[in-house]
């Protein structure tokens, strides 16, 4: 059976077209939703479990060309907790630029809020993480 | 036939000898078992003195908060330079390691420019001399009387309050930093880093 006959290059081209659309479709059901590159979670790198401190909210902006981060830290605990955090810094490409900011301890009293800032090294630095983590924490800084 | 005998012997040997050899030098680590690195980054809560932790949060806070002073805004690439920071507090605290790790954050982000300080002063004038000492092509020496005055000076403190209650040693370090007009002599900006560090020295 010979392809180049032009009935069956017709069929041949719906079947090619069918195979397409069905791994289209087939594509589309399977890729997962992507996380939004600006919620919360998708900022936030915590090492190992934190039981009652958690990242509530989070504000970015430029600031004299260098980009200025304020995180507001929540203990829903009814004792004090401590935690560690630092920024990591990317550029536009994702690349981290300057990642030698040094752990930094914070006291969050029982039921409080606590802001922690943060300012990026350099004017390239477009994006940022928080890495926390607490000594509930399986990761201890 | 004894000589084949030893010859694969000597092969056997060799071969283990490399064996073992390779063995030994899985990973580039010349280590007696006592020592390893760790990080450098990482919170330090060793004793309650002076440390790296409390080196590096004031750094960050400083340098922080002088780059987003509007009096280092005003101006494109302001030219400052470090005086001294005194250490009022009972340690031995070198003040001169915090204001270069300051100095470094702060030129990293390129929007400001440092002169040499007093302890470089020596350094520069020594270089600048050597090159117009006749040893040099006039064309490719640098010339004397071209350095830059700084726009402003940043100097500070350091001091602490300890005390200690029982087995309680509770140690308070406050790190106060100025920046000051050099022409004016006017301090456009100050802000102060705050530390409190409690140890408990019970045995039970």
């Amino acid at each position: 059976m010979k392809l180049t006959h032009p009935k069956y290059k017709k069929n041949h081209t719906n079947f090619v077209l069918l195979a397409s659309l069905l791994l289209t479709l087939n594509a589309c059901s399977t890729i997962p939703t992507a996380q939004n590159p600006n919620s919360i979670p998708a900022k936030v790198e915590q090492l190992g479990e934190m039981s009652y401190l958690h990242v509530s909210n989070i504000a970015a902006q430029k600031r004299k060309q260098l980009l200025f981060v304020q995180a507001e830290i929540s203990n829903s605990d009814s004792d004090n907790q401590q935690l560690f955090y630092r920024f990591k810094w990317l550029d536009a490409n994702g690349f981290v630029i300057d990642n030698d900011e040094a752990w930094q301890p914070l006291l969050v009293y029982a039921g409080q809020k606590q802001t922690i800032n943060g300012l990026a090294p350099t004017p390239q630095a477009t994006d940022f993480r928080i890495l926390v983590s607490s000594p509930d924490n399986t990761g201890n800084p | 036939m004894s000589n084949i005998t030893s010859k694969n012997t000597v092969i056997i040997a060799l071969s283990s000898a490399l064996l073992f050899t390779g063995c030994a030098n899985q990973t580039p680590n010349l280590s007696s078992g006592n020592v390893e690195y760790g990080d450098s980054k990482a919170v330090e809560t060793l004793t309650n003195e002076f440390g790296s932790t409390d080196l590096q949060s004031i750094a960050q806070s400083m340098s922080n908060s002088l780059l987003q002073s509007p009096v280092l805004s005003a101006k494109l690439r302001p030219l400052i330079t470090v005086a001294d920071v005194k250490n009022h507090t009972s340690e031995y605290i070198d003040t001169k390691a915090i204001t270069d790790t300051i100095r470094a954050k702060m030129l990293k982000s390129g929007l400001v420019r440092f002169a040499v300080d007093t302890s470089a002063m020596q350094n520069q004038t020594d270089e600048l001399i050597r090159q117009n000492s006749g040893l040099y092509k006039k064309s490719k020496s640098k010339k004397l009387g071209q350095m830059e005055g700084a726009d402003f000076r940043v100097e500070g403190t350091i001091a602490s309050i300890v005390k200690r209650a029982d087995d309680v040693k509770d140690v308070y370090y406050k790190f106060s930093l100025q920046l000051i007009d050099n022409e004016s002599g006017v301090i456009e900006w100050a802000d102060e880093k705050e530390i409190r560090k409690t140890s408990n020295q019970s045995m039970f």
